[in-house]
Protein backbone atom coordinates (compact mmCIF):
# COMPACT_ATOMS: atom_id res chain seq x y z
CA UNK A 1 0.00 0.00 0.00
CA UNK A 2 1.29 3.32 -1.09
CA UNK A 3 1.53 5.93 1.47
CA UNK A 4 -0.89 8.99 1.64
CA UNK A 5 2.14 11.35 0.57
CA UNK A 6 2.71 9.08 -2.43
CA UNK A 7 -1.16 9.17 -3.59
CA UNK A 8 -0.90 12.53 -3.16
CA UNK A 9 2.28 12.82 -5.93
CA UNK A 10 0.45 10.75 -8.01
CA UNK A 11 -2.81 12.87 -8.17
CA UNK A 12 -0.73 15.33 -9.13
CA UNK A 13 0.65 13.15 -11.55
CA UNK A 14 -2.70 12.08 -13.02
CA UNK A 15 -4.14 15.79 -13.07
CA UNK A 16 -1.43 16.57 -15.67
CA UNK A 17 -2.46 13.50 -17.76
CA UNK A 18 0.23 11.03 -16.13
CA UNK A 19 -1.30 8.22 -17.71
CA UNK A 20 1.21 5.33 -15.91
CA UNK A 21 0.39 7.34 -12.39
CA UNK A 22 -2.99 6.72 -13.00
CA UNK A 23 -2.45 3.44 -13.88
CA UNK A 24 -0.83 3.48 -10.02
CA UNK A 25 -3.16 4.94 -8.29
CA UNK A 26 -5.78 3.06 -9.77
CA UNK A 27 -3.74 -0.29 -8.97
CA UNK A 28 -3.08 0.97 -5.42
CA UNK A 29 -6.73 2.00 -4.52
CA UNK A 30 -9.54 -0.08 -6.69
CA UNK A 31 -9.71 -2.54 -3.98
CA UNK A 32 -10.38 -0.14 -1.20
CA UNK A 33 -13.20 1.73 -3.05
CA UNK A 34 -14.58 -1.69 -4.91
CA UNK A 35 -14.80 -2.75 -1.32
CA UNK A 36 -17.01 0.43 -0.25
CA UNK A 37 -19.30 0.54 -3.10
CA UNK A 38 -19.83 -2.99 -3.21
CA UNK A 39 -21.13 -3.04 -0.03
CA UNK A 40 -23.67 -0.27 -0.53
CA UNK A 41 -24.80 -1.60 -4.10
CA UNK A 42 -24.83 -5.49 -3.14
CA UNK A 43 -24.29 -6.16 -6.62
CA UNK A 44 -21.18 -6.98 -8.73
CA UNK A 45 -22.56 -5.07 -11.95
CA UNK A 46 -23.34 -2.14 -10.43
CA UNK A 47 -20.08 -1.92 -8.22
CA UNK A 48 -18.25 -2.44 -11.46
CA UNK A 49 -20.02 0.25 -13.64
CA UNK A 50 -19.93 2.85 -10.30
CA UNK A 51 -15.94 2.43 -9.85
CA UNK A 52 -15.54 2.80 -13.42
CA UNK A 53 -17.64 6.36 -13.38
CA UNK A 54 -15.78 7.27 -10.10
CA UNK A 55 -12.38 6.54 -11.68
CA UNK A 56 -13.23 9.06 -14.65
CA UNK A 57 -14.09 11.75 -12.10
CA UNK A 58 -10.81 11.15 -10.67
CA UNK A 59 -9.18 11.25 -14.26
CA UNK A 60 -11.29 14.39 -15.24
CA UNK A 61 -11.29 16.03 -11.53
CA UNK A 62 -7.52 15.28 -9.99
CA UNK A 63 -6.44 18.95 -10.38
CA UNK A 64 -9.37 20.09 -8.17
CA UNK A 65 -7.86 17.23 -5.27
CA UNK A 66 -7.08 19.55 -2.01
CA UNK A 67 -4.58 17.69 0.42
CA UNK A 68 -5.12 20.66 2.65
CA UNK A 69 -8.39 18.88 2.98
CA UNK A 70 -8.76 16.19 2.97
CA UNK A 71 -6.34 12.60 2.70
CA UNK A 72 -6.85 11.05 -1.34
CA UNK A 73 -8.25 8.00 0.04
CA UNK A 74 -10.42 9.96 1.62
CA UNK A 75 -11.18 12.08 -1.21
CA UNK A 76 -11.67 9.33 -3.89
CA UNK A 77 -13.61 7.10 -1.82
CA UNK A 78 -16.23 10.14 -1.39
CA UNK A 79 -16.36 10.34 -5.38
CA UNK A 80 -16.97 6.48 -5.41
CA UNK A 81 -19.08 6.25 -2.83
CA UNK A 82 -21.60 9.49 -3.65
CA UNK A 83 -21.81 8.17 -6.97
CA UNK A 84 -22.89 4.82 -5.37
CA UNK A 85 -25.90 6.48 -3.10
CA UNK A 86 -26.89 8.11 -6.50
CA UNK A 87 -27.88 5.18 -8.02
CA UNK A 88 -28.75 3.26 -5.23
CA UNK A 89 -31.35 6.37 -4.04
CA UNK A 90 -32.46 6.07 -8.01
CA UNK A 91 -33.03 2.67 -7.96
CA UNK A 92 -35.03 2.27 -4.54
CA UNK A 93 -37.60 4.28 -5.73
CA UNK A 94 -38.31 1.71 -8.54
CA UNK A 95 -37.88 -1.67 -6.19
CA UNK A 96 -36.05 -1.86 -2.95
CA UNK A 97 -36.98 -5.78 -2.05
CA UNK A 98 -37.02 -7.75 -5.70
CA UNK A 99 -33.11 -8.11 -6.18
CA UNK A 100 -33.05 -11.35 -7.60
CA UNK A 101 -29.55 -10.49 -9.08
CA UNK A 102 -28.74 -8.99 -5.70
CA UNK A 103 -26.04 -11.59 -5.50
CA UNK A 104 -24.53 -12.38 -2.35
CA UNK A 105 -21.43 -9.67 -2.15
CA UNK A 106 -18.27 -10.84 -2.00
CA UNK A 107 -17.61 -11.13 1.83
CA UNK A 108 -14.78 -8.68 2.65
CA UNK A 109 -12.81 -9.28 5.65
CA UNK A 110 -12.83 -6.52 7.23
CA UNK A 111 -9.99 -4.52 8.01
CA UNK A 112 -9.21 -4.75 11.68
CA UNK A 113 -9.23 -2.11 13.33
CA UNK A 114 -6.01 -2.56 15.25
CA UNK A 115 -4.16 -1.72 11.98
CA UNK A 116 -1.45 0.66 12.01
CA UNK A 117 -3.85 2.69 9.49
CA UNK A 118 -6.00 3.61 12.08
CA UNK A 119 -5.56 7.09 12.32
CA UNK A 120 -6.08 9.95 15.35
CA UNK A 121 -8.96 11.27 13.16
CA UNK A 122 -10.94 8.09 12.91
CA UNK A 123 -10.15 7.49 16.88
CA UNK A 124 -11.91 10.97 17.60
CA UNK A 125 -14.66 10.21 14.95
CA UNK A 126 -15.30 7.12 16.81
CA UNK A 127 -14.96 8.47 20.21
CA UNK A 128 -17.77 11.08 19.27
CA UNK A 129 -19.73 8.25 17.60
CA UNK A 130 -19.65 6.38 20.88
CA UNK A 131 -21.34 9.51 22.69
CA UNK A 132 -24.36 8.78 21.03
CA UNK A 133 -26.85 7.18 22.39
CA UNK A 134 -26.68 3.46 21.37
CA UNK A 135 -29.30 3.06 18.59
CA UNK A 136 -28.14 6.36 16.97
CA UNK A 137 -24.68 4.97 16.69
CA UNK A 138 -26.06 2.35 15.08
CA UNK A 139 -27.68 4.65 12.89
CA UNK A 140 -24.95 6.81 11.74
CA UNK A 141 -22.73 3.84 11.37
CA UNK A 142 -25.66 1.75 9.17
CA UNK A 143 -26.03 5.04 7.32
CA UNK A 144 -22.63 5.05 6.08
CA UNK A 145 -21.36 1.59 5.84
CA UNK A 146 -24.78 0.42 4.01
CA UNK A 147 -25.64 3.43 2.81
CA UNK A 148 -28.97 2.84 3.84
CA UNK A 149 -31.85 5.43 2.89
CA UNK A 150 -33.85 7.08 5.74
CA UNK A 151 -36.78 4.49 4.89
CA UNK A 152 -34.77 1.32 5.40
CA UNK A 153 -33.13 2.90 8.51
CA UNK A 154 -36.85 3.79 9.84
CA UNK A 155 -38.03 -0.63 8.91
CA UNK A 156 -34.63 -1.52 10.71
CA UNK A 157 -34.97 0.11 13.80
CA UNK A 158 -38.81 -0.06 13.67
CA UNK A 159 -39.54 3.02 13.78
CA UNK A 160 -41.46 6.13 11.61
CA UNK A 161 -39.51 7.75 9.03
CA UNK A 162 -39.70 11.36 10.65
CA UNK A 163 -38.35 9.94 14.05
CA UNK A 164 -34.98 8.80 11.60
CA UNK A 165 -34.96 12.66 10.32
CA UNK A 166 -34.50 13.81 13.81
CA UNK A 167 -32.50 11.36 14.88
CA UNK A 168 -30.08 11.55 12.00
CA UNK A 169 -29.88 15.14 12.17
CA UNK A 170 -29.60 15.31 16.28
CA UNK A 171 -26.64 13.15 15.70
CA UNK A 172 -25.12 14.61 13.11
CA UNK A 173 -24.90 17.65 15.11
CA UNK A 174 -23.58 16.16 18.32
CA UNK A 175 -21.17 14.63 15.86
CA UNK A 176 -20.22 18.41 15.17
CA UNK A 177 -20.16 19.46 18.33
CA UNK A 178 -17.88 16.35 19.34
CA UNK A 179 -15.23 17.00 16.94
CA UNK A 180 -15.28 21.16 17.14
CA UNK A 181 -16.22 21.33 13.28
CA UNK B 1 -18.83 34.98 4.74
CA UNK B 2 -22.34 33.74 5.48
CA UNK B 3 -23.83 32.31 8.07
CA UNK B 4 -25.09 28.70 7.83
CA UNK B 5 -28.41 27.33 9.37
CA UNK B 6 -28.25 24.37 11.65
CA UNK B 7 -30.46 23.12 9.09
CA UNK B 8 -28.12 23.84 6.29
CA UNK B 9 -25.19 22.23 8.11
CA UNK B 10 -27.64 19.24 8.96
CA UNK B 11 -28.63 19.02 5.47
CA UNK B 12 -24.22 18.89 4.29
CA UNK B 13 -23.87 16.32 6.75
CA UNK B 14 -26.55 13.94 5.54
CA UNK B 15 -25.48 14.33 1.66
CA UNK B 16 -22.06 13.49 3.24
CA UNK B 17 -23.58 10.58 5.29
CA UNK B 18 -25.82 9.30 2.36
CA UNK B 19 -29.12 9.48 3.52
CA UNK B 20 -31.11 12.10 1.50
CA UNK B 21 -33.43 10.95 -0.78
CA UNK B 22 -32.69 11.36 -5.01
CA UNK B 23 -34.06 14.69 -5.01
CA UNK B 24 -32.75 16.14 -1.90
CA UNK B 25 -29.04 14.90 -3.57
CA UNK B 26 -30.24 16.81 -6.33
CA UNK B 27 -30.89 19.84 -4.40
CA UNK B 28 -27.56 19.38 -2.38
CA UNK B 29 -25.53 19.32 -5.36
CA UNK B 30 -27.07 22.45 -7.28
CA UNK B 31 -26.51 23.89 -3.84
CA UNK B 32 -22.44 23.14 -4.31
CA UNK B 33 -22.14 23.91 -7.44
CA UNK B 34 -23.99 27.61 -6.53
CA UNK B 35 -22.01 28.21 -3.17
CA UNK B 36 -18.71 27.69 -2.80
CA UNK B 37 -18.85 28.23 1.05
CA UNK B 38 -21.60 25.41 1.21
CA UNK B 39 -19.64 23.20 -0.94
CA UNK B 40 -16.34 23.54 1.74
CA UNK B 41 -18.49 22.55 4.58
CA UNK B 42 -20.15 19.78 2.04
CA UNK B 43 -16.26 18.64 2.00
CA UNK B 44 -15.67 19.40 5.36
CA UNK B 45 -18.40 16.29 6.28
CA UNK B 46 -17.28 14.13 3.98
CA UNK B 47 -13.43 14.01 4.74
CA UNK B 48 -15.16 13.71 8.73
CA UNK B 49 -17.28 10.86 7.87
CA UNK B 50 -15.21 9.26 4.95
CA UNK B 51 -12.25 8.46 7.19
CA UNK B 52 -14.94 5.68 8.38
CA UNK B 53 -13.82 4.19 5.29
CA UNK B 54 -10.59 2.81 7.08
CA UNK B 55 -12.53 0.24 8.64
CA UNK B 56 -14.21 -0.96 5.29
CA UNK B 57 -12.50 -4.61 3.72
CA UNK B 58 -10.70 -4.18 0.26
CA UNK B 59 -12.05 -6.29 -2.49
CA UNK B 60 -10.38 -6.64 -5.60
CA UNK B 61 -12.57 -5.86 -8.63
CA UNK B 62 -12.27 -7.99 -11.96
CA UNK B 63 -9.05 -7.55 -13.64
CA UNK B 64 -10.93 -6.43 -17.15
CA UNK B 65 -12.35 -3.27 -14.98
CA UNK B 66 -9.20 -1.22 -15.58
CA UNK B 67 -9.61 -1.82 -18.92
CA UNK B 68 -12.92 0.01 -19.22
CA UNK B 69 -12.09 2.50 -17.21
CA UNK B 70 -8.72 3.17 -19.55
CA UNK B 71 -11.00 3.17 -22.61
CA UNK B 72 -13.81 5.22 -20.78
CA UNK B 73 -10.91 8.01 -20.04
CA UNK B 74 -9.75 7.83 -23.40
CA UNK B 75 -5.89 6.79 -23.67
CA UNK B 76 -7.07 3.04 -24.49
CA UNK B 77 -4.53 2.51 -27.28
CA UNK B 78 -3.10 -1.09 -27.56
CA UNK B 79 0.13 -1.46 -26.03
CA UNK B 80 2.58 -1.36 -28.54
CA UNK B 81 4.69 -5.18 -27.73
CA UNK B 82 8.16 -4.52 -27.17
CA UNK B 83 10.05 -7.63 -28.47
CA UNK B 84 8.09 -6.88 -31.81
CA UNK B 85 8.66 -3.26 -32.38
CA UNK B 86 7.61 -3.60 -36.28
CA UNK B 87 4.59 -5.96 -35.86
CA UNK B 88 1.22 -4.72 -36.73
CA UNK B 89 -0.61 -3.93 -33.52
CA UNK B 90 -2.82 -7.20 -32.18
CA UNK B 91 -6.44 -7.56 -33.38
CA UNK B 92 -8.26 -5.67 -30.56
CA UNK B 93 -10.82 -8.79 -29.64
CA UNK B 94 -9.07 -11.29 -30.20
CA UNK B 95 -9.60 -14.12 -27.73
CA UNK B 96 -5.75 -14.85 -27.25
CA UNK B 97 -4.96 -11.01 -26.20
CA UNK B 98 -7.56 -11.86 -23.71
CA UNK B 99 -6.20 -14.19 -22.23
CA UNK B 100 -2.93 -13.06 -22.42
CA UNK B 101 -3.85 -10.26 -20.74
CA UNK B 102 -5.74 -12.25 -17.97
CA UNK B 103 -2.73 -14.12 -17.06
CA UNK B 104 -0.63 -10.84 -17.07
CA UNK B 105 -3.01 -9.63 -14.40
CA UNK B 106 -2.96 -13.13 -12.63
CA UNK B 107 0.89 -12.60 -12.65
CA UNK B 108 0.47 -9.06 -11.58
CA UNK B 109 -1.66 -10.31 -8.76
CA UNK B 110 0.91 -12.60 -7.23
CA UNK B 111 3.15 -9.93 -7.33
CA UNK B 112 1.57 -7.81 -5.55
CA UNK B 113 0.22 -10.63 -2.87
CA UNK B 114 4.19 -11.23 -2.34
CA UNK B 115 4.57 -7.40 -1.42
CA UNK B 116 1.68 -7.07 0.41
CA UNK B 117 2.46 -10.58 2.13
CA UNK B 118 1.21 -9.51 5.81
CA UNK B 119 -2.28 -9.57 4.31
CA UNK B 120 -1.97 -12.90 3.35
CA UNK B 121 -4.58 -14.39 6.02
CA UNK B 122 -7.24 -11.82 5.32
CA UNK B 123 -6.95 -13.33 1.46
CA UNK B 124 -7.24 -16.60 3.46
CA UNK B 125 -10.26 -15.89 5.11
CA UNK B 126 -11.62 -13.71 2.05
CA UNK B 127 -14.99 -15.23 1.08
CA UNK B 128 -17.73 -14.78 -1.56
CA UNK B 129 -20.29 -16.16 -3.13
CA UNK B 130 -18.71 -16.66 -6.50
CA UNK B 131 -16.68 -18.77 -3.70
CA UNK B 132 -16.76 -22.09 -5.77
CA UNK B 133 -15.38 -20.66 -8.59
CA UNK B 134 -12.84 -18.28 -6.72
CA UNK B 135 -9.29 -19.15 -6.67
CA UNK B 136 -7.27 -17.16 -4.22
CA UNK B 137 -3.44 -17.15 -4.58
CA UNK B 138 -1.47 -16.82 -1.41
CA UNK B 139 2.08 -16.20 -1.47
CA UNK B 140 3.74 -17.86 1.64
CA UNK B 141 6.89 -17.19 3.00
CA UNK B 142 7.53 -13.79 2.80
CA UNK B 143 5.74 -13.00 5.62
CA UNK B 144 7.83 -10.87 7.68
CA UNK B 145 11.14 -10.60 5.38
CA UNK B 146 11.75 -7.49 6.81
CA UNK B 147 12.63 -8.64 10.12
CA UNK B 148 15.34 -10.59 8.87
CA UNK B 149 19.18 -8.92 7.60
CA UNK B 150 19.69 -8.25 4.03
CA UNK B 151 22.20 -11.42 3.46
CA UNK B 152 19.77 -13.57 4.65
CA UNK B 153 16.81 -12.23 3.75
CA UNK B 154 15.07 -14.94 1.47
CA UNK B 155 15.15 -13.82 -2.27
CA UNK B 156 11.33 -13.87 -3.45
CA UNK B 157 10.78 -17.39 -2.36
CA UNK B 158 7.28 -17.35 -3.16
CA UNK B 159 4.82 -20.09 -2.77
CA UNK B 160 1.55 -19.66 -4.76
CA UNK B 161 -0.56 -21.97 -2.96
CA UNK B 162 -4.18 -22.35 -4.27
CA UNK B 163 -7.46 -22.59 -2.35
CA UNK B 164 -10.28 -23.27 -2.66
CA UNK B 165 -12.25 -20.94 -0.24
CA UNK B 166 -15.51 -22.42 0.87
CA UNK B 167 -18.40 -20.52 1.19
CA UNK B 168 -18.01 -18.96 4.06
CA UNK B 169 -19.94 -17.95 6.62
CA UNK B 170 -22.08 -14.76 6.68
CA UNK B 171 -20.25 -11.54 7.03
CA UNK B 172 -20.21 -10.68 10.73
CA UNK B 173 -20.19 -7.66 12.68
CA UNK B 174 -17.01 -6.29 13.92
CA UNK B 175 -17.06 -3.91 17.02
CA UNK B 176 -15.12 -1.90 18.81
CA UNK B 177 -14.58 -0.77 22.15
CA UNK B 178 -13.12 2.60 22.77
CA UNK B 179 -10.54 1.89 26.35
CA UNK B 180 -9.91 5.23 28.12
CA UNK B 181 -9.99 7.25 31.05
CA UNK B 182 -13.22 9.31 31.53
CA UNK B 183 -12.67 12.10 29.50
CA UNK B 184 -9.28 10.84 28.29
CA UNK B 185 -7.85 9.98 25.41
CA UNK B 186 -8.12 6.50 24.03
CA UNK B 187 -5.59 4.06 25.72
CA UNK B 188 -6.62 0.40 24.06
CA UNK B 189 -8.77 -0.25 20.77
CA UNK B 190 -10.68 -3.56 21.35
CA UNK B 191 -12.13 -4.89 18.59
CA UNK B 192 -14.49 -8.17 18.42
CA UNK B 193 -15.37 -9.89 15.04
CA UNK B 194 -19.08 -10.90 15.99
CA UNK B 195 -18.70 -14.13 14.24
CA UNK B 196 -15.71 -15.71 15.35
CA UNK B 197 -15.56 -13.54 18.87
CA UNK B 198 -11.95 -13.42 18.30
CA UNK B 199 -10.53 -9.93 19.96
CA UNK B 200 -7.94 -7.96 19.01
CA UNK B 201 -6.47 -5.26 21.34
CA UNK B 202 -4.62 -2.45 19.80
CA UNK B 203 -2.23 -0.63 22.38
CA UNK B 204 -2.83 3.42 21.55
CA UNK B 205 -1.71 5.64 24.00
CA UNK B 206 -0.38 3.25 27.42
CA UNK B 207 2.68 2.11 28.84
CA UNK B 208 2.66 0.01 32.19
CA UNK B 209 5.26 0.69 34.98
CA UNK B 210 7.82 -1.69 35.33
CA UNK B 211 7.01 -4.97 37.33
CA UNK B 212 3.18 -4.16 36.04
CA UNK B 213 1.26 -5.68 33.88
CA UNK B 214 -2.05 -4.85 31.95
CA UNK B 215 -4.58 -7.44 32.67
CA UNK B 216 -8.22 -6.69 30.43
CA UNK B 217 -11.50 -7.47 32.35
CA UNK B 218 -15.10 -8.24 31.02
CA UNK B 219 -17.42 -6.84 33.33
CA UNK B 220 -21.01 -8.06 33.21
CA UNK B 221 -24.10 -7.95 35.27
CA UNK B 222 -24.68 -11.13 34.42
CA UNK B 223 -21.61 -12.59 35.48
CA UNK B 224 -20.64 -12.65 39.47
CA UNK B 225 -17.42 -11.42 38.95
CA UNK B 226 -15.18 -9.93 36.54
CA UNK B 227 -13.67 -11.69 34.20
CA UNK B 228 -10.31 -12.16 32.73
CA UNK B 229 -9.56 -11.72 29.26
CA UNK B 230 -5.36 -11.99 29.99
CA UNK B 231 -2.63 -9.63 30.16
CA UNK B 232 -2.09 -7.36 27.41
CA UNK B 233 0.96 -8.46 25.44
CA UNK B 234 4.10 -5.29 25.27
CA UNK B 235 3.44 -5.65 21.73
CA UNK B 236 1.20 -3.03 19.74
CA UNK B 237 -1.32 -6.11 19.59
CA UNK B 238 -2.93 -8.61 21.42
CA UNK B 239 -4.77 -10.94 20.05
CA UNK B 240 -7.24 -13.88 21.84
CA UNK B 241 -10.16 -16.04 20.90
CA UNK B 242 -10.74 -16.37 24.69
CA UNK B 243 -14.42 -14.44 24.45
CA UNK B 244 -15.65 -17.73 22.13
CA UNK B 245 -16.55 -18.96 25.79
CA UNK B 246 -19.11 -16.19 26.32
CA UNK B 247 -22.42 -15.59 25.41
CA UNK B 248 -23.02 -12.91 22.14
CA UNK B 249 -25.14 -11.00 24.61
CA UNK B 250 -22.72 -11.12 27.36
CA UNK B 251 -19.95 -9.97 24.56
CA UNK B 252 -22.07 -7.05 23.28
CA UNK B 253 -23.18 -5.25 26.53
CA UNK B 254 -20.19 -6.32 28.77
CA UNK B 255 -17.67 -3.58 30.26
CA UNK B 256 -14.36 -3.80 28.91
CA UNK B 257 -12.42 -2.74 32.01
CA UNK B 258 -8.26 -2.86 32.04
CA UNK B 259 -6.24 -3.32 34.96
CA UNK B 260 -3.02 -2.40 36.53
CA UNK B 261 -1.90 -6.03 38.20
CA UNK B 262 1.60 -7.44 39.32
CA UNK B 263 3.91 -8.37 36.05
CA UNK B 264 2.59 -11.83 33.98
CA UNK B 265 -1.39 -10.66 35.68
CA UNK B 266 -3.36 -11.47 38.75
CA UNK B 267 -2.25 -14.64 40.37
CA UNK B 268 -5.82 -14.80 41.97
CA UNK B 269 -8.41 -14.58 38.87
CA UNK B 270 -9.47 -11.01 40.64
CA UNK B 271 -8.73 -7.65 39.69
CA UNK B 272 -6.43 -5.69 42.21
CA UNK B 273 -6.65 -2.40 41.22
CA UNK B 274 -9.61 0.19 39.94
CA UNK B 275 -10.20 -0.21 36.11
CA UNK B 276 -7.54 1.91 34.36
CA UNK B 277 -9.71 2.96 31.33
CA UNK B 278 -12.96 1.10 30.43
CA UNK B 279 -15.13 1.05 27.73
CA UNK B 280 -17.73 -0.87 25.76
CA UNK B 281 -18.64 -2.63 22.35
CA UNK B 282 -20.31 -0.64 19.36
CA UNK B 283 -21.29 -1.93 16.42
CA UNK B 284 -18.41 -0.57 14.17
CA UNK B 285 -18.78 -2.48 10.88
CA UNK B 286 -22.37 -3.88 10.88
CA UNK B 287 -23.48 -6.91 9.21
CA UNK B 288 -25.18 -6.84 5.93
Amino acid sequence: MLTPAELVWLIAAVAKGDEAAFERLYAATRAKLFGVVLRILRRQDLAEEVIQEAYVKIWNSAGKFNPGLSSPITWMVSIARNRAIDVVRKRTEVSIEEEPAAMEVAADTPDPLARREMTEELKRLLECVGRLEPDRQKLVLLAYYNGWSREQLAAKFETPVNTVKTWLRRSMLDIRECLGL
Amino acid sequence: MMAYSEDDIALAAEYALGTLDADERTQVESMISLDKAFAAIVEAWEHKLGILNQMVGSIEPPPELWDKIKTAVGHAEPQAPLLLPDAPPPPPVAAEVVETTAAAADTANVIRLSAQARRWRRVATFTTAIAAALVAMIAVGVYQPDLLPDGIRPKSRVQVVEVKTPAGPAPSAQYVAVLQKEGGSPAFILTVDAATRNFTVRKVDAAAEPGKSFELWLISDKLPRPRSLGVIGGADFTARPVLSSYDTDIVNTATYAVTVEQAGGSPDGNPHSAPVFAGKLIEAVPPR
